[in-house]
């Protein structure tokens, strides 16, 4: 009963094997962009320039009250109306082109991450010792070195509990650009529902796919919190 | 004169925590209007075994009688667990953390009692409520929440709570110790005039004041044992044994 | 068209799947919030053998995407058709909306019961103490102590999770529920206008918006205990005598 997991044709193994690695690869190339624009996010809701915080502060809202699947649909099929519109602008006989999913997916899967992101930075932020930079400040550090010497190291220890959460949520998110046509792990579980007709059996293996994968984030993630927790005294 | 009828008798009540026994076989009658102090340096179990007569702790073994109800336990179990919540409601009880529930006001403290577990009206309990914390002094904090009174005052609501149920004796648990120094003489009058008034009560304490001027029976523990016992002149002036004299002449 | 022709065109249609998107959300909230307490308290004091099932559970459906779960009951619920039907419930998962609103449920019981789990833990235990040592019952502490407080400890993340929700409810219209997102899908494939998703956005936020500010009201008046308005923190007040 088992060969319809089998690897080659007789069995989907192959398949399903082929979308968890668009998974996981959209997971992994997503991750920087987000935390990217998180840093951005956070650098403008911290901001002493008004305007500036406005807009990270209305951006961090407003993308964390939006569902995700409604932000994938407005990337996709609003960047996709936008290349058309520039192509036949710039070359009027072109052929309308097709939008990568991927791409569309990376965006609007970072777009998300870094609304959560920014906010986990900026509180990250907010409760790292003043004292340390006055400390910096005090033996001529500049603004630039005090960031990247003192602020980022730290950094990390307060923002990594949060981050790895919304590493997970990413995780199970990606599952969403199997609606916009990516070859994902949800998707390939689909077509091999399609044929086999065996709904339960092949969603009960995807669900047990994604499962692992974030048990076994949780396990790395409580890993890096041990190492950059060394040296601290808990409370 | 005849003798006055026992309230509340404890029989050889042993507790172990694991494989650490912290009370040894202790037993300890209480007859109406006795104020029972018992003193003791901390780890002699003072609190376990006051937690015991009320069966917050449960003894390991022992009997506890309240007005002729009586609890046997053996083993870890109570016999009869049905009655624990009787006597619970027959013996008011007073913490050193107050534990006032914080999501009600004073007088919805004071009335909680009557009302769920004595099912008396609400009108009624209201009244009284409202007499007792006239009593203690708080008529005019009755509809403040805990957190918006002084450690006294929140100790002085939890008396209130406590005689709502008409119990037939109070524990207190080291009802001061939690309080700034200048906050303890308010539940100490207090508690003097319960006692004044003829109130039994049994009092884990580090007061000696209000050991040697208010209780009429002082008991003092060691190491899970009932070191010395009696009334609280003689003991104070005549030590019978080292460990007393020793704790004495420490907190004095 | 411009984005008001949109609108004025369309509206019944965005409404009707605004309805749909709050009765996804509320029910589903709902059957959560009624199961997960007895849950929450199998959590706190049942066996931890006892508990596994409870777990795997909450695990299972924490680390797992709602997408995927809402296809293996829609979806799934075909292989079963002849046992399905043998027993009557094959026109409970035939219906996308049912099935969609179980999965919800499943899901938000989940997430509740450990928010509530943690409520419970959060509740002094010196006061579930001073309940018993004036002789309530076990379920009238429960009643009258621990789940009142539980609830204010964990009101702001209850909150939070409702906003999850609503916003997951927009799965729903993978399986062709008419909801916003639904409503918003096939608007769009109509009239590939781009602005009808901006409005979708828009009804959104505005759900999200008037929810917060309905939750804090509430919050407010649940901790009124904590900050209660005009009066100050009384200060040692001598005691006076009694009469008695």
């Amino acid at each position: 009963m088992f060969e319809i997991f089998s690897y080659g044709d007789a069995g989907w193994g192959d398949e399903i094997l082929r979308g968890l690695a668009i998974t996981v690869q959209l997971a992994i190339v997503t991750l920087p962009v987000g935390l990217l624009i998180g840093f951005l996010a956070a650098f403008a809701s911290l901001s002493e320039f008004r305007p500036l915080r406005a807009l990270g502060f209305g951006y961090t809202t407003v993308m964390r009250g939006l569902p995700e699947i409604l932000t994938l649909f407005v990337v996709y099929n609003g960047v996709g109306l936008l290349l058309n519109l520039t192509l036949r602008w710039w070359k009027p006989d072109a052929p309308p082109t097709d939008f990568s999913p991927f791409v569309a997916g990376v965006i609007a899967l970072g777009m998300v991450f870094g609304a959560f992101a920014g906010e986990v930075l900026r509180g990250a932020f907010q409760s790292l010792d003043k004292g340390q930079v006055e400390a910096g400040r005090a033996i001529g550090m500049t603004d630039r070195q005090i960031f990247l010497r003192i602020q980022l190291p730290q950094l990390w220890r307060f923002a990594l509990p949060g981050l790895g959460n919304l590493w997970i949520n990413m995780l199970k998110d990606t599952a969403l650009v199997s609606v916009i046509a990516l070859d994902d792990l949800m998707r390939m579980t689909k077509v091999a529902v399609g044929v086999t007709k065996q709904p339960f059996t092949f969603y009960l293996l995807a669900c047990l796919i994604y499962w692992a994968m974030c048990v076994l984030s949780e396990v790395v993630l409580a890993r890096m919190e041990h190492r950059a927790n060394r040296g601290i005294r808990r409370a | 004169m005849t003798k006055p009828e026992t309230i509340l008798k404890a029989e050889d009540i042993h507790k172990s925590f694991g494989r650490l026994e912290v009370l040894k076989g202790i037993s300890l009658e209480a007859r109406n209007h006795d104020v029972i102090s018992i003193l003791g340096s901390s780890g002699s179990g003072k609190s376990t075994f006051l937690r015991c007569l009320n069966f917050l702790e449960i003894p390991t073994s022992g009997k506890v009688t309240v007005h002729g109800e009586e609890i046997l336990v053996k083993n870890g179990k109570p016999q009869n667990v049905r009655h624990i919540e009787d006597i619970r409601s027959r013996l008011g009880m007073l913490f050193q953390q107050f534990n006032l529930w914080t999501h009600r006001t004073a007088l919805e403290n004071v009335m909680e009692g009557p009302v769920q577990v004595k099912r008396e009206p609400k009108a009624d309990a209201r009244d009284r409520a409202e007499a007792l914390l006239k009593r203690v002094g708080l008529e005019d904090r009755m509809h403040m929440y805990p957190s918006q009174l002084s450690g006294g005052q929140q100790q002085r609501v939890a008396i209130a709570r406590a005689l709502a149920m008409e119990p037939d004796a109070i524990l207190f648990d080291e009802p001061t110790s939690a309080l700034d120094p200048e906050l303890v003489g308010e539940v100490l009058k207090v508690m003097q005039s319960l006692a004044a008034e003829g109130r039994t009560m049994i009092v884990v304490t580090h007061e000696m004041g209000f050991a040697r001027e208010v209780s009429s029976e002082v008991v003092f523990l060691h190491e899970g044992r009932i070191a010395e016992q009696g009334p609280p002149d003689e003991m104070f002036t005549h030590p019978k044994t080292e460990v007393f004299e020793r704790f004495v002449s420490k907190v004095k | 068209m411009n984005p008001l022709e949109i609108l004025i065109e369309y509206w019944p249609r965005l409404l009707d799947g605004t309805l749909m998107t709050l009765k996804l959300t509320i029910l589903g909230a709902l059957i959560a919030g009624l199961v997960s307490p007895s849950l929450a308290l199998i959590r706190v004091h049942a066996a931890p053998m006892a508990q596994a099932p409870l777990r795997l559970y909450v695990s299972f459906m924490r680390g797992t995407p709602i997408l995927a779960q809402l296809f293996l009951i829609f979806y799934g619920s075909g292989q079963f058709r002849p046992t399905l039907e043998e027993w009557g419930l094959w026109t409970f998962f035939r219906d996308p909306f049912n099935c969609a609103l179980l999965a919800f449920a499943l899901n938000s019981t989940a997430y509740q019961t450990e928010i509530l789990r943690g409520g419970i833990m959060g509740v002094p235990q010196g006061e579930i103490e001073a309940a018993k040592a004036i002789g309530m019952s076990r379920p009238k502490i429960l009643r009258r102590v621990v789940f009142p407080h539980a609830y204010r400890i964990a009101w702001p993340a209850l909150g939070n999770e409702v906003i999850l929700l609503m916003k997951a409810s927009a799965l729903a219209s993978v399986v062709t529920v008419f909801d916003v997102m639904g409503r918003t899908r096939q608007i769009f494939s109509r009239t590939f206008d781009f602005s009808v998703y901006l409005w979708a956005a828009l009804v959104y936020l505005c759900i999200t918006a008037a929810f917060v500010l309905l939750w804090r009201q509430a919050e407010r008046r649940l901790s009124r205990h904590i900050h209660a308005p005009g009066m100050p923190r009384a200060s040692a007040q001598p005691f006076k005598e009694s009469q008695a």
